[in-house]
């Protein structure tokens, strides 16, 4: 176990520093992950007014893509773009012969990664709450705790998705585009554009088979407090559990899979 | 054995293979079998494509092989999982994996924490890479500003830090110039001189096979034509001597040609090849018989030996 933390540690410690490397891009990314929402924001803000848009106020909007930001910065998992480059560019090789598979090395980046941006988005969020009372959440700590689970939940989902599709780069050249669809359809789906209520009942509909809202949209009605029924929170964490089983077992078929039919590219 | 997706030249080849694609089956290595003893450097020679890395690969556990078995340290690789890699490491000369933007100590502290090496253990193997490598005004720079030779014995170091048993080289000294060649070398023999440890490297450099190698695996068109020590091979293969040298004033090519075949004559230097058992008879003759001011007896250049042996096999 020791050994374990150590090495959880070192390839988190190794993340920061070449992080700190990239400082600027890292801020343009975070810029662009805040003004999705803001944006969005803005345009419901409008449609509401100074009535309501089906239940929906101002406030009510304020605080939903206030947590959709936090949530996202949580949840968002870059890693088929990065296995997909190790794999094309023969980066797996030295990867495969360490005594680590490579896959805590793309949990350790995500920790990393999540630690630092969400932290940011957190004060940011305090600084705006004391400022502006529409975004403040009411002190509930067994609500928080209820959100943080919900979030660790929809990260696994949306590691294991991003992961999984990455690995498609053992067949395919086309890993990366398959994931940019995935992140134009939740969009839609997971509602980063809009609460999942406000979507037109089919496209609710579709959106319920599928994981997009329980990696986002079900974590923020949770920390909001739009989700707080029983029933809601069974079926909430009910369908995050299975998503996140079914992804982490397709992530470890792939896996399987693929590594036999790795060409070992380069050299 | 792999299958490539092949397709014609130009849009109605690619759109041909988007419908009906058509995939030729390679077999990249067949029928190589061989046994490494422990503290042997062997070389793997062949031209490109030969199969000498996908050998190198299956070793490694990298490839699952479609056929056949291998042991390495008492382990099947591709099943061999963490114990395995724990007692090998493998460079690649084309691919690093060195932490890019930071200095080389910063992989080092990785590699201490991912193959639990202890503390004191991790110092002591440190200090001592850094000094047989001449680290110490490297390790702390980012490696992106250090040269290509200089990354590539931070890159060894990194990759010794666990001190595994064997050591599996992908063409070590690929780009470096023939200064940085050397000390690769150098330091190769040493550490396998300290430590007993088993080297296989691939390498298209011939003075990385004659300066380390004691024995030399060809592989051509992914089977194995050769196994064994070089100089073995270089006398198995010619049976003739080149006989170098430098001519005094008056001797001509048609007087030269009285003591064998003559290969190159650019006065003053000559060269003669004459029948492998009577070379030093003919240097003999040579010497007492025209004016001779220089001669050395040596056999051909190894690549024009491997050259053959590869003619030989197509």
């Amino acid at each position: 176990m020791r050994i374990w933390v150590a090495r959880y540690w070192a390839l988190i410690r190794s993340a920061w520093l070449v992080d700190l490397q990239y400082r600027a891009a890292i801020a343009i990314w975070m810029l662009w992950n805040v003004t999705e929402p803001a944006i969005a924001l803005g345009i419901w803000w409008s449609i509401a007014g100074q009535g309501t848009v089906q239940g929906f106020a101002r406030a009510d909007f304020a605080r939903y893509f206030f947590g959709v930001t936090l949530i996202n910065q949580l949840t968002l998992a870059w890693d088929a773009w990065y296995i997909d480059r190790w794999i094309r560019h023969g980066e797996m090789n030295y990867r495969l012969a360490r005594p680590i598979g490579p896959v805590h090395e793309a949990i350790a980046d995500n920790i990393a990664y999540k630690a630092r941006t969400a932290s940011i988005i957190l004060l940011l969020w305090i600084a705006v709450a004391a400022l502006w009372p529409a975004v403040r959440l009411p002190f509930d700590p067994a609500r928080w705790a209820l959100a943080l689970l919900a979030t660790v939940l929809a990260a696994g989902i949306r590691f294991f998705n991003g992961y999984t599709t990455g690995l498609l780069a053992f067949w395919t050249t086309r890993a990366t585009a398959i994931m940019e669809l995935q992140f134009g359809v939740a969009l839609f789906l997971s509602g980063r554009i809009a609460p999942l209520s406000l979507l037109p009942a089919p496209i609710a509909a579709v959106a319920r088979a599928l994981w997009f809202p329980y990696v986002l949209s079900f974590p923020v009605e949770v920390l909001t407090g739009t989700a707080r029924s029983p029933a809601q929170y069974l079926h909430g964490f009910g369908g995050q559990l299975v998503w996140l089983g079914a992804w982490a077992v397709a992530c470890l078929v792939v896996w399987r899979r693929g590594v036999r039919q790795y060409g070992a590219v380069g050299g | 054995m792999y299958r490539v997706k092949v397709r014609d030249p130009g849009l109605a080849g690619a759109a041909r293979a988007l419908v009906a694609p058509r995939y030729r089956e390679v077999r990249a290595v067949e029928d190589v079998s061989f046994v490494v003893e422990r503290g042997e450097i062997v070389a793997f020679l062949g031209p490109n494509g030969a199969g000498k890395t996908t050998t190198l690969k299956m070793l490694t556990g990298l490839i699952y092989p479609s056929e056949g078995q291998a042991q390495v340290a008492g382990f099947t690789p591709w099943e061999g999982g963490s114990p395995f890699k724990q007692r090998i490491s493998l460079v690649l000369g084309n691919k690093q994996q060195l932490l890019w933007d930071l200095p080389a100590e910063e992989t080092f502290q990785l590699n201490q924490a991912i193959y639990a090496v202890p503390e004191a253990l991790y110092r002591e193997r440190r200090d001592e890479l850094v000094e047989l490598l001449e680290l110490e005004d490297v390790i702390d720079k980012p490696v992106r500003q250090v040269s290509l030779g200089e990354r590539m014995k931070c890159e060894l170091a990194a990759s010794l830090l666990h001190a595994p048993e064997i050591l599996f080289l992908d063409e070590p000294t690929l780009g470096l110039d023939v200064t940085a060649q050397d000390a690769v070398r150098r330091f190769l023999c040493t550490y396998r001189e300290r430590h007993g440890a088993t080297i296989l490297l691939t390498s298209h450099y011939m003075a990385d096979v004659t300066a380390l190698a004691s024995r030399v695996l060809i592989i051509h068109r992914g089977r194995l034509l050769y196994d064994g020590a070089l100089q073995s091979l270089v006398a198995r293969m010619t049976q003739a001597k080149r006989i170098e040298l430098v001519l005094g004033n008056g001797v001509t090519r048609e007087r030269l040609a009285e003591f064998g075949d003559v290969r190159e004559f650019r006065f003053p230097n000559a060269t003669l090849e004459v029948p492998r058992d009577e070379a030093t008879a003919a240097a003999a003759r040579l010497l007492s018989s025209l004016e001779i001011v220089d001669l050395s007896i040596q056999d051909p250049a190894i690549e024009d030996v491997i050259r053959r042996v590869f003619a030989e096999a197509s």
